[in-house]
């Protein structure tokens, strides 16, 4: 099973793809990092004719 | 004539972009609240009386001061969503994790060294209605509404009441009225009851042992004054431009049947410190767990409740160099609390 994920982000800017659980968070988030979130990629416009 | 029983009221789970812009109606629900009164708005006026020249010590004229709504209380019987929303909005630093059905909120009080909006948490929008339309009695928006307190209660008595969530709310008095918000449907919660919790402080399982009668958990984050040059106004009225955390408080406190054995008093003398972890649940994907990271006791007082002797215990919370103060997860089926 895929674990979970999410990005974070410290104080300095550095970002973290970490997995998810308060045990991995809990001391990132204490020293001040907080959630980040990626800008979604832009989708491909479609071609035409198809 | 309006009977309190109409008032209807709904609130933003998505924070604001900033303090002075509302939420839409598509990230607010509407979830009831014990507390029977309405939320007042409170503009204050202030007079010339102390000032001379006038020939008596009599006021002649009103001026427009402020608005000073006071704090208002939302006083819930505790369930996942509403848990979610009143940690992360009075906490700040929320992580969301997961998909539907089981949605993760690792909650932590921000750092204002690396929080990105420095000392400010989320806000938050609230809208009260009375007979809203044509003929109103009541039909307000505020906004830059923050979290100031948070109260949880866990009582020995059956029923919803035996856990009880309490969020303070501030506004800023900033409005619009009407509100131009057509009220959504109520939002069903999932709601957990202290009969169902687990709770584990310093090393002793109170639950097993059947000893544990009453916790008291409150969080306040004593605000600062947000009024200051350009904080804002309306209708001539100053209103407040933004809400700094202060120097935060928090506190846990218990009372516990003290028996032989109990360990309490002499956890005390020793200094003795621990985790303190209370779980409680509705079921697998609506939960909450809190873990005080590092716990000492402050005070333990032998008492009496019910003809059983009991000790009251005041905790001494501690800030863990790796872990902090304080972690809540709040599982809940519902998306983007405070996102």
């Amino acid at each position: 099973m895929q674990k979970d994920t999410v990005f974070m982000k410290s104080g300095e800017g550095e970002i973290r793809e970490v997995e998810a659980t308060p045990e991995v968070l809990t001391p990132l988030m204490a020293a001040g990092w907080h959630q980040h979130h990626p800008e979604k990629s832009p989708v491909a416009p479609a071609e035409e004719g198809k | 004539m309006a009977n309190i029983n109409e008032l209807m009221t709904c609130f933003s789970f998505g924070k604001q972009a900033d303090i002075s812009t509302a939420q839409t109606v598509g990230s607010m629900w509407r979830l009831t609240n014990l507390n029977r009164k309405p939320w007042a708005q409170n503009p204050v006026s202030e007079d010339d009386a102390v000032e001379t020249g006038k020939g008596h010590e009599f006021a002649v004229q009103l001026f427009k001061s402020h608005y000073a709504p006071p704090e208002y209380e939302i006083q819930k019987y505790l369930s996942a969503e509403f848990a979610a929303w009143a940690f992360g909005f009075g906490l700040g630093n929320v992580v969301k994790s997961g998909t539907t059905p089981n949605f993760i909120y690792t909650i932590t009080p921000i750092l204002g060294a690396t929080n990105p909006t420095g000392l400010e948490l989320p806000y938050s929008t609230y809208v009260q209605q009375i007979r809203p339309g044509g003929s109103a009695v009541l039909d307000q928006l505020f906004k830059g509404c923050a979290v100031s307190s948070v109260k949880l209660a866990l009582r020995n008595s059956p029923g919803r009441g035996s856990a009880m969530l309490t969020a303070g709310l501030v506004t800023t008095g900033q409005y619009t009225e009407p509100s131009t918000i057509t009220m959504p449907a109520s939002t069903p919660v999932h709601e957990m009851q202290a009969g169902g919790m687990t709770l584990t402080i310093n090393g002793i399982d109170y639950v097993t042992s059947k000893n544990f009668l009453t916790l008291d958990w409150g969080w306040s984050n004593n605000f600062r004054s947000g009024w200051f040059p350009g904080s804002g106004s309306q209708d001539g009225f100053q209103t407040q431009g933004r809400f700094e955390i202060g120097d935060r408080a928090h506190g846990l406190s218990f009372t516990a049947r003290f028996a032989n054995g109990s360990s309490e008093l002499t956890k005390l003398r020793a200094l003795t410190t621990g985790t303190a972890v209370i779980v409680l649940t509705n079921d697998t994907n609506n939960n909450l767990t809190i873990t005080e990271q590092k716990m000492a006791f402050k005070v333990a007082e032998i008492g009496e409740a019910d003809g059983i002797v009991t000790v009251s215990v005041t905790g001494s919370q501690l800030y863990d160099t790796t872990n902090g103060l304080v972690t809540i997860v709040a599982k809940t089926a519902f998306d983007g609390i405070c996102q």
